[in-house]
């Protein structure tokens, strides 16, 4: 049979701030090279758009009711399993990650999952009552003073309601479709499926830890107290933070199945587009800054960077939507990535930050390579925080960054290994790239990234930062 | 090998995504032969229904003079993804199309079996595709074909409703040119007539070489490529042990686990169809004609 027993490898990167490289291997059978680098090619190609414009299935709370085929509602549990069984339901869980890595896919594989999405009809209202009788106990109209019987959205694997609790709430009610989740688990255990499904949908990408890791995050993403338990974690957090808002659970009413939230209004990302650039800038700061801080002092990075996950105020102000997909870090998984930073942006010293990544495990230890090579590779992924002054990320800046992550030809490539525990984190690094080189945005980086790192201490450097480090001195006098 | 002699499968999705779009009317002015309430309709939305296309293929080759038409006539090797998508197409039409629709294609499927005529060089008999025996074999070794891939890989008919779906295909018989007396109408007719021409099947070289081809078609598109090794196995553990044994296929029956697989890879299929052009619209529309039916 095919044996994948050539090494070739792919790249991956990134992060704004700093730190994250992550590089993916994989292994290809020398006849199917070719046709990996097909793949490759169609996906660099595949740009930024995607994960700009198909916020769809992916849409929480917002105001804008969408078109959802409600003629073909979904009315039993097994028209559910008849529309998300059979893989359906994995593959745009995939497709769903993928569509971080801006574009990752071949334009029919493309086409499919956006196809798949739209084949997916809402719950009957009567589907999604009983839905939320199972979890709650007791049907939507008496649970809630009010209950808006039809989705305002389709949220991944559920839909989003709009109701006002008995105490005079606005909320947004996410309700999951019955089945899905044993459907998806079912689907997930099986061995070689999967991997021969996510060969079709994620071609760049090492297969194996891919599976690992999409197993471990899905299964959580199926149960929303998870979620409910992220989102009180980071909501707690960033409470009275000056411009990073994120919605209360509300606990009587969030189950397994059910999960509520206070409802939040603000402009769509699609409608950053009309607003002035120094609006486009700060809203780009603040995702910035909640990235990283909540990456350093969190130690739980947002797995969605989805534009359809944040809602834009004027002012810098963005609430955070969704955390279905939260991946924690322990302080040894972390460190590396610190490391590799330090080296590479403020002590300048190549050598460190060749034996950091081979610390990491990211880079084979002792490969026949010189450290300059290595460093020119790697340095794209660090360019925005290498030297302090303002810089603007643009889409051609984030396409260069997933093309470098992609580079199957530099002799780099086939000395670089992935340590798993970071694969979702690249991926939501080349998705913030996307995100913010889609706002055009420009910032002294650098200088906010000295802001959060750990190990710099740097002063407030924006307005922004002088909230922020005023927020934190409040947090800090009501700790001690 | 002869495999150069063919053209390669690409396209073989995309073009029988465009087959069954064809099929399945805008607006109908009537339900066609089957409609919204029958089992026809149902069976045909089924993830086996590549398995039991491909079964059917492997069982109707089988019949000498069958093989030997499209063999000699068809224009199969040249272009067989066409031969395929055209097969999918009419299939469509018959299933979901307006009887006029449905009729017009018989009668086009009829027109040019009429000119397809000659004399097998295996066994050296002389054969006419507008042969009423031939014609029952081909309807017969779909409708057993669908039966079994269902039950084995896809969802499985009761007894009674296999029953019903064999009596509902009479009427495909009989827009192929069989009378409708000698076309089944219980799976118990439908076994005694397989059983009967049992002796009269055998795998000649022709049958062979198509056969080999369509399980492994060289220029698959990629995303497709695997999945069909997956839709072969199903397909060869769908034939009766016997037909097996005619091909030289040795396969032991598919464990639980492999054909949990092999769902799951239906399922990758299905979804690969729904991104061609219309699949999605043309099944919506199929649902919405079935759901207003239930409630009506």
């Amino acid at each position: 049979m095919k044996s994948r027993t050539l090494l070739a490898t792919t790249m991956a990167g990134g992060a704004a701030a700093a730190l994250t490289l992550v590089l993916l291997r994989r292994r290809l059978g020398p006849l199917r090279l070719d046709r990996g680098r097909a793949a490759l090619r169609l996906f660099v190609r595949g740009g930024a758009r995607y994960a700009a414009s198909a916020p769809r299935l992916f849409a929480a709370a917002g105001e804008q009711r969408q078109l959802l085929r409600e003629d073909l509602a979904l009315q039993t549990a097994e028209d559910v399993a008849g529309t998300l069984g059979a893989m359906k339901g994995v593959m745009m869980k995939v497709g769903q990650m993928a569509s971080y890595v801006d574009g990752g896919l071949s334009p029919a594989v493309r086409r499919t999952l956006a196809r798949l999405q739209d084949s997916v009809p809402p719950m009957s209202p009567q589907l999604a009552a009983a839905v939320v009788e199972d979890e709650l106990g007791a049907p939507p109209e008496r649970m809630f003073a009010r209950w808006d019987p039809h989705p305002i959205a389709a949220a991944s694997i559920g839909q989003v309601h709009r109701a006002v609790t008995l105490d005079g709430r606005a909320v947004a009610v996410k309700v999951q479709y019955p089945g899905i989740a044993e459907t998806i688990a079912a689907d997930l255990g099986n061995v070689a499926l999967p991997r021969r499904m996510l060969r079709i949908a994620a071609p760049a990408q090492d297969v194996d830890a891919l599976l690992s890791e999409l197993r471990d995050r899905v299964g959580e993403e199926l149960d929303y107290r998870r979620e409910a338990a992220n989102q009180r974690l980071v909501a707690a957090y960033y409470h009275g933070h000056p411009t990073i808002a994120i919605p209360a659970i509300i606990d009587g009413l969030s189950t397994r199945r059910v999960i509520t939230s206070e409802l939040s209004g603000g402009a769509r990302f699609a409608e950053l587009a009309a607003w002035p650039q120094h609006e486009r800038d700060l809203a780009a700061e603040t995702i910035y800054r909640f990235v990283f801080r909540s990456l350093y002092d969190v130690r739980a990075f947002n797995g969605d960077p989805h534009p359809g996950n944040y809602l834009f105020h004027r002012g810098g102000k963005v609430t955070f939507l969704d955390f279905g997909l939260v991946r924690h870090f322990s302080p040894a998984e972390l460190q590396p990535l610190m490391r590799m930073a330090r080296t590479i942006c403020v002590e300048h010293d190549p050598e460190a930050f060749r034996r950091s990544l081979e610390n990491a495990g990211f880079l084979r230890p002792g490969a026949p390579l010189s450290t300059q090579a290595i460093v020119e590779h790697l340095a794209v992924f660090y360019d925005t925080i290498r030297e302090p002054g303002p810089r603007t990320i643009t889409s051609d800046y984030a396409s260069s960054v997933v093309r470098r992550f992609f580079d199957l030809r530099s002799p780099v490539a086939g000395y670089i290994a992935v340590p798993q525990s970071y694969v979702i984190l690249q991926r939501i690094n080349l998705g913030l790239f996307a995100v913010l080189g889609e706002l055009s945005a420009t910032a002294n980086w650098r200088a906010i990234a000295e802001e959060i790192w750990p190990f710099t201490h740097g002063q407030a450097s924006t307005p922004m930062g002088q909230a922020e480090a005023a927020w934190r001195a409040r947090r800090q006098a009501m700790a001690a | 090998m002869t495999a150069d002699l063919y053209a390669t499968a690409a396209g073989l999705i995309g073009r029988s995504a465009a087959a069954f779009v064809s099929g399945v009317p805008e607006e109908a002015a009537d339900d066609g032969f089957f409609g919204p309430t029958s089992l026809t309709w149902r069976v045909s939305a089924d993830l086996a229904s590549p398995v039991a296309g491909l079964g059917s293929l492997l069982m109707q080759a089988l019949h000498p003079l069958a093989m030997a038409g499209v063999d000699q006539h068809s224009g199969w090797r040249r272009d067989p993804v066409g031969r395929l998508a055209a097969t999918s197409a009419y299939l469509a039409t018959v299933t979901f199309g307006e009887r006029a629709a449905a009729e017009r294609a018989a009668a086009r499927v009829r027109r040019i079996h009429d000119h397809v005529r000659g004399t097998d060089a295996v066994t050296g008999r002389r054969y006419a595709a507008g042969d009423p025996a031939l014609l029952l074999w081909v309807h017969a070794a779909q409708v057993d074909s669908v039966l079994a891939a269902g039950s084995l890989v896809g969802t499985a008919l009761s007894a009674a409703d296999s029953d019903r779906y064999v009596a509902e295909m009479v009427a495909a018989a009989e827009l192929a040119g069989v009378p409708r007396p000698l076309a089944p109408a219980s799976v118990a007719e439908l076994e005694l007539y397989v059983a009967s021409v049992r002796p009269t099947l055998r795998c000649t070289p022709a049958a062979a070489e198509s056969m080999a081809y369509l399980l492994d078609p060289p220029g698959l598109d990629e995303e497709v490529a695997e999945i069909w090794q997956d839709v072969r196995d199903a397909a060869i553990a769908v034939l009766p042990e016997w037909a097996r044994q005619m091909y030289g296929y040795d396969a032991p029956p598919l464990s639980p686990g492999r054909r949990t697989e092999i769902r799951q890879s239906l399922g990758v299929l299905d979804a690969l169809f729904l991104g061609e052009p219309g699949v999605l619209e043309a099944r919506q529309r199929i649902t919405l004609r079935m759901r207003a039916r239930r409630s009506a």
